[in-house]
């Protein structure tokens, strides 16, 4: 018998899909249910917030940055802050810096467990995606007694923060996080030792450390392939030297070194670290200020700065250009769900449909992010 | 052998992995809900449980504002529009105009922050919805006042007094630059 | 139904001597719609609404409350609300099969109830072969899938719906294979005869009776959810990838058909699992009144059939769903081969011990109360540890 005329099929995973976290297009060329290419199309999210920089100024950025990730806005306030005082030679009172660790750090637990719960969502377990998003409620509601919202923040300014710890939020805070352990057990019980589960994320997926270094990957997906790199540790920034942590590195335990389930385990396993610098932040708290006197109509002298922060996608870049006005000439920011997007269509070849939704989901990426 | 003994722990896995997720799920059956049920079946309406320094719709207190425009210029999205003229007879500054845009308004805070009166603060409310366009712009000024000038001691006028106490009680939230003691007391 | 219609009969219901064919019909019509209208498609409303609060409860959160008190019209408005959307049929889609394909898999979920025992008289059809016509019946879901991946023009879709057939197809066999040790131990495929041959008490039901029948049972459930299109096996429908995979060009009430079948066909699993291995309607024989006998006995089938839907729910909250090489090969490597152990490991037990081991079947009752209570403990080593709130009441 010859053989059986067969054609792939180009297949259009839109802009509109359950579980493409966020307006992604990908187009899907496949031979039944394995995939040839998978060719991503972004840009559905641009809003220009880097030239809208250039119009409102440096204080009146800072709330645009939230809406760079919404899921990690402390991190990108953090970013911006550190990178105009850094253009322009201001100091932040050591309250203000522990401020920034507490709030960053409940805010990287926060966005670590979206991203696991959505990852667990497009699995299939529905479960676990409503647990993490309830334990991410309780963050948000101590967060807003901080600062007043629960998604954009706007909390940090140049030179500080906003707002000091309120009276009684210390005690609340670490209500929460012995509340916070036992929970994160009980999920890695429901979902991430389950069997169906590994197998589904197990060698899918897998990135070298070659691969993940050229490709330009940060964060959690780079920690994943073994290389342990972190902004914390290797470019220390604002007061996180004090701290005791760990850099949790995948292992490949599971199957391949780099595969999903090691991108998953290095996540929830941030999660507890993160738990441990709160619980020494809020222990070491010192009194004092926490803004710097910054004037009214800052204006930088011309130059550049460039800043890195370790956010939960992983080493966000900032980069700002002055020309000594009271706005900048440029910014940019470099995150890591862009540098992400490249390495799909690399990855795809081989996999099945539905592991390109796993890809995805482990690779943690943030629509917003991508197109800014 | 060693195919065969993998096939049973593949088996001895399945079940035991899938046994502590169907025990943890059968205690979370057991437990309470975390919902709140909004806004029906509440005891307290949610906006008064929502903590001080909550980001709500903006709203102004015209009998302590200034008139120093630090409010339309801090805000990024420029949706506060004031009018603010020198009235030639009295020479007192005089509000004509005081319209926020809450549609535009992204609730950042920036402009309560340089208030020096803190008359124009966040409050709990975020019930915005409403049918046109128009009604979002919230026109504070209804007739042309006189701006407050704020007095060197304590403020003496009584139907002004309270309101300028919770206006400074507002600013007294906000982190104080340099140095100053944040305040200690959660206001009622 | 013979003794039925007879009675009725003696009872005068028909009038003085009326013709025996036409007196058969009526009763057997009437009946039919008692059963297809007033429960089959009831239930299969209901079962949505109940599935939602189980799964809320489950999540930590409140299912519908809101429509009916404790939302318990929320199926209804559901139904509604889809009747009155438009239908939407696609341009290029081949009419003719899209229409017909939800009706092909309503078919599949209605012609069961035909053969379920409800109770020791409550049977619209003992036929000789019931087990046989019951996994006969429930295949013809592969031809409306199939049809409606098909007939959608659409490339997920299409997707979809070859993903069903070929998971249907695969896990008939396990299915089919699980079936016979039961078939081995009583003799008949009659549904009334293979509950005859089982006691009321649980170490007399075929679950106990020894282990290969015990592992028979599982496989049989976990095929069945697989056939049914419930996590986790539930690809062709994965909400996360394909949208809605074969049904993803439906809408209204045609879509809603599928999703009837799917919660309809989790009472028809509960019934063949109960009937085969729980012991079905049997009670203990505690007054000699016929009519009261066969209302316990109802009531202890629909206990037993509630409790396994309930398990259902409880799965697909909280499993993950399989990939399709891995549902093919846990379908291939793993059931089959264990089925036919099974089946041989039966056969060899029927002809040693032809009348049933009742050691075995208490051994085995007490195995089945210890792993219950190393659950119990578990989920009470959970509740402790997070330190939530306990709250028993089912309502709020």
């Amino acid at each position: 018998m010859s053989t059986l005329h067969t054609e792939e099929m180009t297949l259009n995973m839109g802009p509109q899909h359950p579980s493409t976290h966020g307006v992604l297009r990908f187009v899907v060329r496949a031979d039944g249910e394995v995939m040839r290419e998978a060719i991503p199309d972004v840009g559905y999210l641009h809003r220009s917030i880097e030239k809208i920089a250039e119009k409102v100024g440096y204080h009146g950025f800072m709330p645009y940055t939230d809406r760079v990730d919404y899921v990690c806005a402390m991190f990108t306030n953090q970013g911006w802050g550190m990178a105009c005082e850094k253009l322009g030679g201001i100091e932040v009172p050591r309250r203000g810096e522990y401020c920034r660790v507490i709030a960053a750090e409940f805010n990287r637990i926060a966005s670590h467990l979206l991203s696991v719960g959505a990852m667990a969502m497009d699995i299939g377990a529905v479960t676990p995606f409503t647990h993490a998003i309830r334990e991410r409620e309780m963050i948000n509601d101590l967060i807003e007694e901080l600062c007043g919202a629960r998604l954009t923040f706007n909390y940090m300014r140049i030179g500080g923060v906003g707002w000091d710890l309120p009276p009684g939020w210390r005690e609340k805070a670490l209500k929460y996080l012995d509340h916070f352990d036992p929970i994160l057990e009980e999920y890695n019980a429901l979902i991430s030792w389950n069997k169906i589960y590994v197998e589904r994320l197990a060698n899918v997926g897998v990135i070298t450390p070659a691969e993940a270094i050229n490709y330009n990957l940060v964060g959690p997906n780079l920690r994943a392939c073994g290389i342990k790199w972190d902004i914390r540790k290797d470019i220390p920034y604002s007061v996180y030297p004090e701290f005791e942590f760990e850099v949790p590195v995948g292992n490949g335990q599971w199957g391949q070194l780099g595969d999903s389930m090691d991108r998953y385990v290095v996540r929830i396993r941030e999660m507890a670290e993160s738990s441990k610098i709160l619980r020494q932040a809020l222990e070491k708290i010192p009194p004092g200020a926490v803004l710097a006197k910054v004037v009214r109509n800052f204006r930088p002298p011309a130059g550049e700065c460039q800043i890195r922060v370790e956010s939960g996608r992983g080493d966000m870049g900032w980069y700002v250009v002055s020309d000594g006005t009271g706005y900048p000439w440029r910014v940019h920011v470099r995150t890591g769900s862009f540098a992400a997007m490249g390495i799909i269509q690399k990855l795809s070849a081989g996999l099945m449909i539905a592991d390109l939704v796993t890809l995805i989901a482990s690779l943690d990426v943030i629509a917003p992010e991508i197109d800014r | 052998m060693s195919a065969l003994s993998e096939y049973v722990h593949n088996i001895k896995d399945t079940v035991s992995t899938i046994f502590e997720g169907m025990a943890v799920t059968a205690s979370h059956f057991m437990r309470k809900p975390y919902t709140v049920q909004y806004p029906d079946r509440m005891p307290v309406r949610v906006q008064d449980t929502l903590p001080f320094r909550y980001r709500g719709i903006l709203e102004v207190d015209l009998e302590i504002c200034t008139g120093c425009l630090a409010c339309e210029r801090a805000c990024p999205i420029d949706c506060i529009v004031i009018v603010a003229d020198k009235d030639p007879q009295t020479r007192q500054l005089l509000l004509s105009q005081f319209d926020i845009d809450i549609a535009k308004c992204m609730y950042c805070g920036l402009c309560s922050e340089p208030c020096p009166t803190g008359s124009i603060h966040h409050t709990t409310e975020f019930e915005g919805a409403d049918y046109s366009l128009e009604s979002l712009i919230r026109r504070f000024v209804k007739d042309p006042v006189m701006a407050y000038k704020p007095k060197k001691g304590p403020e003496t006028d009584s139907r002004i007094a309270p309101i300028l106490n919770r206006g400074m009680t507002y600013l007294d939230q906000w982190a104080q630059p340099g140095g100053a003691k944040p305040a200690e007391e959660e206001p009622a | 139904m013979q003794t039925l219609i007879q009675n009725l009969i003696a009872s005068g219901a028909f009038g003085k001597n009326p013709r025996w064919d036409l007196a058969a019909a009526i009763t057997v019509l009437v009946m039919s719609a008692v059963v297809f209208l007033g429960v089959a498609f009831p239930f299969a409303g209901i079962v949505s609404w109940v599935e939602r609060r189980v799964w809320a409860r489950i999540q930590s959160r409140v299912g519908p409350n809101r429509v009916g008190p404790q939302g318990f019209l929320q199926w209804l408005a559901d139904g509604v609300k889809n009747v009155c959307k438009e239908d939407i049929i696609p341009d290029e889609a081949d009419a003719r099969l899209f229409k017909l394909a939800p009706y092909l898999v309503m078919l599949a979920f209605i012609l069961p109830w035909a053969v379920m025992p409800f109770s020791s008289s409550l049977i619209l059809a003992d036929l000789n072969v019931g087990i046989l016509y019951m996994t006969a019946v429930t295949a013809l879901t592969v031809v409306g899938l199939l049809m409606a991946g098909w007939a959608s023009n659409d490339k997920w879709s299409l997707i979809g719906g070859i993903r069903s057939a070929a998971q249907i197809v695969s896990y008939e066999i396990p299915a089919g294979l699980s079936i016979f040790p039961v078939v081995l131990m009583t003799g008949t495929l009659s549904m009334q005869g293979i509950i005859r041959g089982q006691g009321w008490a649980p170490q007399h039901w075929f679950l106990f009776a020894n282990p290969f029948t015990f592992v028979a049972a599982n496989i049989l459930y976990i095929s069945a959810l697989a056939e049914g299109n419930r996590t986790p096996f539930d690809l062709p429908e994965a909400e996360s990838e394909l949208v809605a995979g074969f049904a993803t060009e439906y809408s209204g009430m045609r879509y809603l058909f599928f999703y009837m079948a799917e919660w309809g066909n989790l009472y028809i699993i509960g019934a063949i699992i109960t009937t085969l291995f729980l012991g079905g309607w049997q009670f203990p024989h505690v007054t000699n009144s016929v009519v009261a006998m066969n209302v316990l006995q109802l009531i202890t089938f629909n206990v037993k059939v509630l409790f396994l839907v309930f398990v259902s729910m409880w799965i697909r909250a909280t499993l993950p769903r399989v990939r399709i090489d891995q549902l093919m090969t846990v379908c291939w490597k793993y059931f089959v081969p264990i089925s036919f152990v099974n089946m041989i490991g039966t056969a060899v037990w029927v002809a040693i011990w032809p009348d049933g081991n009742a050691a075995m079947g208490y051994i085995m009752f007490a195995g089945m109360i210890a792993f219950g209570a190393v659950f119990i403990q578990r989920v009470i080593y959970y509740l402790r540890r997070s330190r939530m709130e306990v709250y028993f009441n089912p309502t709020i």
